[in-house]
């Protein structure tokens, strides 16, 4: 089976007009389209940069506040500029854009912009035409995060047609792997988001990357939209790539593996991989595999003491963060997980943070565990 | 419980103190006499008005009832307009024109009436494009026939985000869907020729994430030319409203904490001041637009205000001289709940702040501005808009809003044009002025069979929504968990749904559409790029000038972030040396830049 096809979705810099991307992208998805959605009030370098990363077919932009005609004109030309024109762009701005304005900005190079009245089928029908052969012929990769997106692409459809990618080989890696895990809604992605700020101040010429994963939705597409929450990972230094789990249980995707070998053998210093928000059971980082550390992130309110002996993870993780620790449950949290690790009479760690707030102790604590013991 | 909670117990109490008062005016003779003599006395104070047909009117209608428990009914449950709990009106009088031929039973009516008259026209249009100057001709060509100058301003992108306009990759968004103000310059030429410090001058400004620092330009721009003395006259609203920004219309810069310490800190300093300016729109609209139903628009709007109302009293500032200084905004669409939407926000607002914050009148009233809906406007066939248009300016009215903008009909495609602005303008002069319906007697579309069953589902509704927000720990903690975001992006999707499937008939649309697509022919305003070079140009200009003196303010500024004090003074004086985007920048690095929720 052909591996979805992978678009982005923005909103540009200096317009907040979310509500027709969000349901375009709901209605995408629907269609077995495989949405990165980068969020609104976004700069053209930042959708670029992530479109590259994310080695997308395409990019849709859906802007309501003006100044369309230099900005959709703007992310062709920086396209260009990069040797990745073959990301294609398209977009819409409901009454906003008007006849003319579209012909002028197709002539620089914008493949289609729908106008108000457009149904949401004719959209995802569209992408599904245009976008949906695979690619046969690539350019000739200009740079180094350019090479990697596209081999990570390979991957992935590979994985898709399971047929076996050249067996990795990590004997040359070069980064050290941290494993991010937890329930949904914990605040994984804002606590990754926070480390990396600090990563980038400390480390000026460091590199870092991150492989986040979304659920798939059964038998559709699905919404990857961890980059539209993160405000410092939008940088040259940090590397991204979304994947969705494509039908595997347990957080990760059939690709993730092989994604995480190549990536741990490309010059960064740290690879961060984040799983899916996941539940009791699971235990997505293999022992003895790529991972150094794991790191579980927990919401402190996950209900009773009982609930606490059910996850395995607890077990395996090497730190156990308690994030949301401004919550007034956090206290009896922190003391609950505290016995609860005693029992495994293991060197693991607890912290408390409380990742929405800007230069938290706790994430400083975090990360000082992080860089100096991993 | 929280605040909301209580908000709930006080209204659901308040209904039950109704029902008591209608079964004691039954049962207690002495109460339904005395009850009866003032519903006697009242109607007998209504003086009488003559149309120009000659038609003599009541000012003031009331339902024709003489028993004395639908007397406690109406007089307790919805009161005389201006009366608690403000169901008909917030003020007694409205849009009534003055009278014309009084005819009264009582002698000293006519007395009374000479001071009726309201002094402002309801009339408030929303403005902004291109540079300063340009957005300052058209307030001087929207206001040449109106004695009150009610300026209401629109900014573009990069203002509204806190940026400066020679930051990266804003340059085509200069001036695009409002003006570009960067400093105290723009903002000096943005006011040009208005006397600020007058009584019947009026700014409204439409900004809410950078909404202090804006603030503190126009007091400087304000303090520049016409001398301190004139900060404690100046009148206007600035909508500051970080709640509705985080739950719908994206344009939050500072993380929603320190946000909301900012807002306090203004509100602190303008209610000692400024007590003629309106230092937050609790603003429902733009909750309304991003697709939420008229339910979820008037409760999150009310339930922001009473968190908003909590703040303010934590931080010390008497109810009695914040509440006042608190306005509304709402839309106002065709979907039946607007025939009474405002009405019962009025009330709900009027009892939570008596009961629970204990205020006094004056900080009872909830004061309406209501703007028609942007929505439900399309392009196709976008004449028909001028219809919608009406239709809704007539459910404001009926609302008793106290200020009202009508949007132009060409609004789908551009910033509107000078054509349809004034055919929007002249939509309200033709209601209020031409016609009959709102000019002679309050009441006069009050009250109906129909509206009264809105009335009591929509209050209904709301409640629920407050019950489930308390359930949630209180607005703070529901926007942090995103509850109120998603209600609304899972309505706006439902409503996409339902245009698509039919099921919500879009006339020229998805019903009656000819087989032609109509282009319209607008005459489209877009910002040239020579005048977004020019505002980059002044701007840099004005940062050279500045550089040294920037500094120091940026940096006094930053330290009383740093202290956690109320950063106001400090902001006045860096905003008369600094740029938006210095200031935002610099204080970002104290507190952080607002992370986005999906």
């Amino acid at each position: 089976m052909a591996s979805p096809i992978r678009i982005l979705t923005a909103v540009p810099i200096c317009d907040g007009h979310d509500s027709a991307i969000n349901t375009i992208n709901l209605e995408f998805i629907r269609h077995g389209i495989e949405v990165i959605y980068l969020g609104y009030h976004r700069s053209v370098g930042d959708i670029v940069r992530a479109a590259i990363q994310e080695d997308v077919r395409a990019i849709g932009i859906s802007s309501y506040n003006g100044g369309h005609m230099e900005f959709f004109a703007a992310v062709v030309d920086l396209l260009r500029k990069k040797d990745a024109d073959d990301i294609k762009v398209f977009g819409g701005g409901g009454g906003t854009i008007t006849h003319d304005d579209a012909t002028i900005m197709k002539r620089k190079g914008v493949e289609e912009v729908f106008f108000a009245g457009t149904s949401l089928e004719e959209m995802a029908k569209f992408v599904h035409q245009r976008y949906g052969k695979a690619r046969t012929k690539r350019p000739r990769p200009k740079t180094r995060d350019q090479e990697l997106a596209h081999k990570l692409t390979e991957i992935e459809d590979a994985a898709g047609k399971r047929k076996k990618h050249r067996t990795s080989n990590i004997e040359h890696r070069t980064s050290k792997v941290i494993g991010f895990t937890g329930p949904g809604g914990a605040g994984k992605t804002t606590l990754i988001d926070e480390l990396v700020l600090r990563f980038l101040n400390r480390n000026p010429k460091g590199r870092i990357a991150i492989l986040s994963h979304d659920p798939s939705v059964v038998g559709e597409g699905a919404l990857l939209g961890d980059r539209a929450t993160m405000i410092n990972s939008q940088d040259d230094r940090v590397f991204m790539r979304s994947m969705a789990t494509r039908g595997q249980a347990g957080g990760l995707s059939p690709a993730t593996h092989d994604c995480l070998a190549l990536l741990a053998q490309s010059n960064f210093d740290y690879v961060i991989i984040e799983t899916v928000g996941t539940g009791q059971e699971a235990m997505p980082f293999q022992k003895n595999g790529i991972v150094d550390r794991t790191v579980l992130v927990m919401n402190p309110d996950y209900g009773s003491r009982l609930q606490l002996q059910k996850i395995v993870m607890l077990d395996l993780a090497d730190i156990v963060v308690v994030n949301k620790s401004d919550l007034q449950r956090a206290r009896t949290a922190h003391t609950e997980i505290e016995q609860r690790l005693e029992q495994n009479r293991r060197s693991q760690q607890l912290i408390d943070t409380v990742a929405k707030r800007h230069r938290d102790p706790g994430v400083d604590k975090l990360f000082d565990l992080i860089c100096n013991r991993a | 419980m929280s605040k909301l909670g209580q908000i709930v117990e006080s209204v659901e109490n308040y209904n039950k103190f109704v029902l008591d008062q209608v079964k004691r005016a039954r049962t207690d003779e002495k109460f339904g006499r005395e009850l009866l003599g003032r519903w006697n006395d009242i109607k007998a104070k209504i003086p009488t008005t003559r149309t120009p047909t000659g038609l003599p009117l009541p000012r003031l209608a009331l339902p024709e009832i003489d028993e004395s428990g639908e007397i406690a009914r109406y007089l307790f449950g919805e009161g005389l307009p201006g009366e608690f709990p403000y169901l008909n009106a917030a003020y007694r009088e409205m849009y009534l024109e003055p009278v014309r031929e009084i005819e009264s039973f009582e002698k000293n009516a006519g007395k009374i009436d000479k001071k009726l008259p309201q002094a402002e026209e309801p009339t408030r249009l929303f403005s902004g494009l291109m540079l300063a100057e340009d957005t300052n001709k058209r307030f001087h060509y929207l206001t040449r026939h109106q004695r009150t100058h009610r300026l209401s301003t629109a900014f573009d992108g990069p203002t509204l985000y806190g940026l400066d306009s020679d930051a990266d990759g804003v340059f085509g968004k200069i001036g695009e869907g409002g003006v570009a103000i960067d400093t105290v310059e723009d903002m000096m030429r943005l006011y040009d020729g208005f006397d600020l410090g007058s009584p019947n001058f009026s700014a409204s400004m439409t900004i809410s994430g950078p909404a202090p620092i804006i603030m503190a330009m126009y007091i400087a721009a304000a303090k520049r030319r016409f001398g301190p003395k004139v900060v404690p006259k100046l009148r206007g609203t600035i909508q500051a409203d970080i709640f509705k920004e985080v739950q719908a219309q994206n344009e939050t810069i500072f993380p929603i904490e320190p946000s909301l310490r900012f807002l306090t800190d203004m509100v602190e300093f303008t209610t000692r001041e400024m007590p003629r300016w309106y230092p937050i729109s609790i603003s429902g609209y733009h909750i309304g637009e991003a697709g939420s139903t008229p339910v979820q628009q008037a409760a999150y709007t009310l339930s922001n205000g009473f968190a908003y109302a909590e703040m303010f009293a934590a931080r010390g500032i008497p109810v009695d001289q914040f509440g006042p200084r608190l306005s509304f905004f709402l839309d106002c669409g065709l979907d039946a709940e607007y025939i009474a939407l405002a009405r019962v926000s009025r009330r709900i607002w009027a009892i939570g702040m008596r009961d629970v914050f204990g205020a006094g009148s004056k900080a009872q009233l909830f004061k309406l501005h209501t703007q028609t809906s942007g929505r439900s406007l399309i392009a196709a066939e976008f004449k028909n808009n001028l219809t919608r248009t009406a239709a809704e300016l007539v459910l404001a009215y009926m609302n008793a809003t106290n200020s009202c903008h009508s949007n132009s009909a060409d609004e789908p495609f551009t910033t509107p044009s000078e054509e349809w602005i004034r055919l929007a303008a002249h939509g309200q002069a033709i209601l209020l002025e031409e016609s009959g319906i709102f000019k002679y007697t309050m009441n006069m579309l009050s009250g109906s069979p129909g509206m009264k069953a809105v009335e009591r589902a929509v209050e209904a509704a709301i409640l629920d929504e407050f019950r489930e927000i308390e359930r949630l720990g209180g607005v703070l903690a529901a926007v942090e968990e995103r509850y109120q975001r998603s209600q609304i992006q899972n309505a706006a999707h439902r409503y996409e749904q339902q245009i698509y499937d039919g099921t919500r008939p879009i006339i020229g649309l998805n019903r009656y559409r000819d087989g032609d697509e109509e282009i319209p022919e607008v005459k489209l305003v877009r910002a040239p790029r020579s005048k977004q070079q020019l505002q980059v140009d002044r701007l840099r200009k004005f940062k050279k000038k500045n550089a040294e003196k920037a500094k120091r303010g940026l940096d006094k500024l930053a330290e009383a972030v740093e202290r956690g004090e109320n950063f106001f003074p400090m902001l006045l004086e860096a905003a008369e040396v600094c740029s938006l985007g210095q200031i935002t920048g610099r204080v970002q690095e104290v507190v952080g830049r607002f992370r986005p929720m999906v």
